[in-house]
């Protein structure tokens, strides 16, 4: 009862171009199983629906196959396809009160296929159309509402009532919960994730990934009008492979993150295809950004069609076609096979003297993501970045970065790894020379690269990176040493020479620690953005829980010298599993050890009795003409208390 | 930190007077030739002339004028001292610097090296070579600075291993700065005052050196110097001439050896933070 499509591809035709909406789709529809689609607006999502239904405009030309139980959807008449329609595939339309008749009332109108299709009497169908509403959470006394009498949460059950009133075996729903209060999202969601065990195939189109990510059992991304990615449950937000598939989940505003929300960089593209009256003739597709005036403004992309926006894109991924491959539980549509890794270590270890200060350490850091590490002082945090920088040694273990040998790397060619690594360190006062001033300090970097042309260049560019990091760059500014500046001002001028080089992975140990919150957060805005931009990727040394929750993807968490928790910076904070960091996000401390149980004074006291060391004596009453002591004794030397029963532990 | 690195000085009597002799010894070095009324080798004078109008300080046993001879003597006195002194100071500031940045085996070679030139006394070596292979000053100044560069290869080392491990030089390491940079950029300008005390005080024992080995005859006798002023005054001495022959040498190279020596101990007092409490 399976749906399959086959190298489906839509093109949209005027007059002498096409709009390339689909392009060589592989996709199974399974009983039983929802396959969520999601992108961004313009990759093809409502095409793929409207193809299944054959409901695509005049111009549309589709090539490719779908098979319905093995038969051919599209080599069937008009009329063939009539009777499948509805009754073997429905669909709940985008923009549902649209898709209604304003006119009749919807119970007529969800009784209506039940008495074209079927061709049941009229009573009997509403009789069952009732049911069925009332099933979906529609109460019978709105069934004999008009569509602009029912707010769109009701309108979206009426629908879905429709779709399924003639038990189709192909449901597609589109954007089911786009314009939904959160409370009728998840009564839909139910419904949603009820058609399952009715043995429905359903096709999930929607841009809300966090439902696509709780109910597709399959997850298809799609970009372009390709497929980029095929994830399983659960790994859209978590661990996704593709680039575009983690740059989506970022931008998404998900109730369990904190992080602020990133985004992709450029615009999407639309996919023209245009035969040239010169040359060859032959009719091959262009990206055409949606703002580009020309038709013909070539910028082809021979290659992945993600390229001109992915940051961890090379040379190679202009060049050819990629193929959608295997990968994990899904499939993946990547030159570089996914997501990079850009740091390796595996087993690090440090040992100052007599202190371990790192136990042996494996951490890996992917392109583009940043990494917080939080702990108390002293558990290893700075020990461990300063390796990840390359700043320290190792007394063991392996460090790849950008899959090289880092050990090798920096013995061979020290200059163009620190290119690649951008390092702030935790006090800046003394990361910084007093006898440099700040135009000095910024520019030194790139002195010692010597990238730039010429000193007026040099210049611009430390400008620029202090315009970055909210600092003037006035002269006299400039000629400012150190010394002369708040300790602020230095971190930031650290953190602008840390950037000076563009480095694809910045280390940063406590790099705001000293500044105030409003710049603070300037700050911490500007490296997410080279994050979205550049693709940055950022390990961040911290104690402070609430600057982590707020920036990073990923939280590890330090304890004595060893990572003792890693994971996804929701997860990590939301539902941590380790004791210390349930403590660190609580804000407590390790409790105190008990005090000693009974009298305190017991353990000096002369007359003490067993009983001083088990209970403690009552306390001061507040009679005011009393004499009082905080003793189980009187003057006497006697117990004034007896003992309870049983009391004695 | 970053200092204002003469403003205590001004207020600093050992400094002040070593100032003041060392300008009036400059100017006097500087002007001599133009100050001299007569040429240094002139010896057309009556010999053994008391002081007068005409010769200030007399005249000498050859026909020389006292006053032009103590000019000239001065200036190569000074001259020999400083180019001894500067010799010294860049090789001691390479050697260190090197010692101490790459570590590891230039550092033992060169320090053992050190050590060894430590234990032999500078003084034998100098009054051989000069007897035996009577040399150009220059040459001798050069073989001076190669046996005295030791000592302040040594502080150098010290301060540079100081230095050398500053959070903002281990920046510049791992921004990919060369060696060479990091040497000539952060190391060298680090350690600034610490090359006026050195070159101060193997002047000082330079310009000593001189005159030693020109009172023992060591140099060239035709070349004016200190040293060998007072060695001639002194076959003079049962002539009444002390005060106007041998007096001015003795009196002008101790000023000299004061104000170098003031002029040290002022700029030691004012950037050794130890020496500043203990004085």
């Amino acid at each position: 009862m399976s749906l399959r499509i086959e190298q489906l591809s839509v093109v949209y035709r005027d007059a002498d171009h096409g709009l390339l909406a689909l392009d060589g789709i592989d996709l199974d529809l399974v009983p039983g199983r929802i396959t969520a689609l999601v992108g961004e607006s313009g990759s093809g999502k409502t095409t793929l629906g409207k193809t299944l239904m054959r409901l695509l405009s005049e111009n549309a030309q589709v090539n490719g196959s779908i098979l319905l139980d093995g038969r051919p959807i599209l080599g069937l008449s008009e009329a063939d396809f009539n009777a499948w329609r509805w009754s073997r595939i429905a669909m709940v339309f985008q923009n549902g009160a649209a898709s209604l008749n304003p006119v009749q009332c919807i119970l007529d109108q969800v009784a209506e296929p039940l008495i074209v299709h079927r061709g049941l009497p009229k009573d009997r169908a509403c009789g069952l159309a009732g049911c069925s509403m009332k099933a979906l959470g529609l109460p019978a006394g709105l069934h004999g509402r008009f569509p602009h009498e029912l707010s769109g949460g009701q309108i979206q059950k009426a629908l879905l009532a429709m779709a399924l009133i003639l038990d189709p075996e192909v449901v597609i729903l589109d954007e089911p919960t786009a314009a939904l209060d959160p409370m009728t999202r998840s009564f839909v969601a139910g419904i949603v994730s009820a058609l399952r065990p009715r043995g429905k195939a359903v096709l999930l189109i929607t841009h809300d990934l966090e439902l696509a990510d709780t109910l597709g059992d399959t997850i298809v991304v799609l970009y372009l009008g390709q497929v980029m990615e095929v994830l399983a449950a659960g790994e859209l937000f978590d661990r996704p492979r593709h680039p575009y598939t983690l740059a989506l989940g970022r931008s998404y505003p998900r109730l369990d993150a904190a992080k602020d929300l990133g985004g992709i960089r450029g615009d999407a593209f639309y996919r023209r295809l245009h035969a040239h009256p010169a040359g060859n003739g032959s009719a091959h597709s262009h990206a055409v950004s949606p703002d580009s005036a020309h038709e013909n403004g070539h910028a082809p992309t021979g290659g992945c069609l993600f390229y001109p926006r992915c940051t961890q894109a090379v040379e190679d991924c202009a060049q050819a076609p990629v193929a959608l491959e295997a990968a994990g539980a899904g499939r993946l549509r990547c030159r570089r096979g996914g997501i990079v890794s850009r740091l390796n270590l595996e087993g690090v270890a440090k040992r100052f003297g007599p202190v371990q200060a790192l136990a042996p350490t494996n951490l890996t850091l992917q392109a583009g993501e940043v990494l917080c590490l939080v702990g108390e002082t002293g558990s290893g945090k700075s020990t461990l970045a300063m390796i990840a920088a390359g700043v320290l040694g190792a007394d063991q273990g392996r460090r790849r970065f950008e899959d090289r040998d880092m050990d090798k790397w920096l013995r061979r060619d020290y200059k163009s790894l620190a290119r690649r690594i951008g390092v702030v360190y935790q006090n800046p006062a003394e990361a910084v020379s007093h006898r440099l001033c700040v135009a000095d300090i910024v520019a030194e970097p790139l002195q010692i690269h010597g990238l730039l042309p010429d000193p007026t260049a040099i210049a611009a560019r430390v400008a620029e990176l202090l315009a970055m990091v909210r600092l003037p760059a006035n002269p006299e500014f400039l000629r400012r040493y150190p010394h002369e500046l708040n300790l602020g001002a230095v971190q930031r001028v650290c953190l602008a020479r840390a950037l000076a080089l563009s480095p694809s992975l910045l280390v940063a140990d406590e790099p705001t620690s000293a500044l105030d919150p409003s710049v603070q957060a300037k700050v911490l805005k500007m490296i997410l953005e080279l994050q979205i931009e550049n693709g940055l990727t950022l390990l961040f040394v911290t104690h402070d829980i609430g600057l982590a929750r707020k920036i990073a993807d990923r939280i590890a968490v330090m304890h004595a010298g060893a990572l003792v928790e890693i994971g996804p910076a929701t997860a990590v904070l939301g539902r941590p599993i380790h004791p210390y960091t349930r403590m660190l996000v609580n804000g407590a401390g390790p409790a105190p050890p008990a005090p000693p149980s009974g009298c305190a004074s017991a353990q000096r006291c002369p007359d003490g009795t067993k009983i001083c060391f088990h209970r403690e004596p009552e306390r001061i009453g507040s009679d005011p003409l009393r004499h009082a002591a905080v003793c189980h004794l009187d003057a006497a030397g006697r117990t004034q208390h007896q003992p309870l029963e049983g009391g004695d532990r | 930190m970053h200092v204002d690195p003469f403003g205590k000085l001004q207020s600093d009597p050992w400094f002040l007077s070593g100032l003041g002799l060392a300008l009036l010894l400059g100017l006097a070095v500087m002007l001599g030739p133009l100050a001299a009324p007569y040429d240094p080798h002139d010896m057309s004078f009556v010999p053994l002339a008391s002081p007068s109008a005409a010769h200030w300080l007399g005249v000498n046993d050859g026909g020389m004028d006292i006053f032009v001879e103590l000019l000239y003597g001065l200036r190569n006195t000074v001259a020999f001292g400083m180019a001894a002194g500067g010799l010294a100071l860049v090789l001691a500031a390479l050697i260190g610097m090197a010692a101490a940045w790459y570590g590891g085996w230039a550092d033992a070679v060169f320090m053992r090296l050190a050590d060894v030139l430590l234990a032999i006394p500078a003084v034998m070596i100098l009054i051989v070579a000069a007897a035996f292979f009577r040399p150009v000053p220059l040459s001798l100044a050069l073989l001076l600075a190669l046996l005295t560069w030791p000592s302040t290869a040594k502080g150098i080392r010290a301060q540079a291993l100081v230095v050398k491990n500053r959070r903002h030089i281990l920046a510049s390491r791992q921004m990919g700065a060369s060696n060479a940079r990091i040497i000539i950029r952060h190391l060298v300008p680090e350690l600034f005052p610490f090359y006026l005390i050195a070159f101060a005080a193997k002047a000082r024992m330079a310009m000593f050196m001189e005159a030693t080995l020109a009172f023992l005859g060591l140099f060239d006798p035709s070349r004016k110097s200190l040293g060998l002023m007072i060695s001639f005054a002194l076959k003079y001495y049962y002539l009444d001439i002390w005060w106007n022959w041998l007096l001015p040498p003795v009196f002008v190279l101790s000023l000299l050896i004061m104000a170098v020596t003031f002029l040290a101990v002022s700029l030691e007092k004012r950037f050794d933070p130890r020496l500043q409490e203990a004085l």
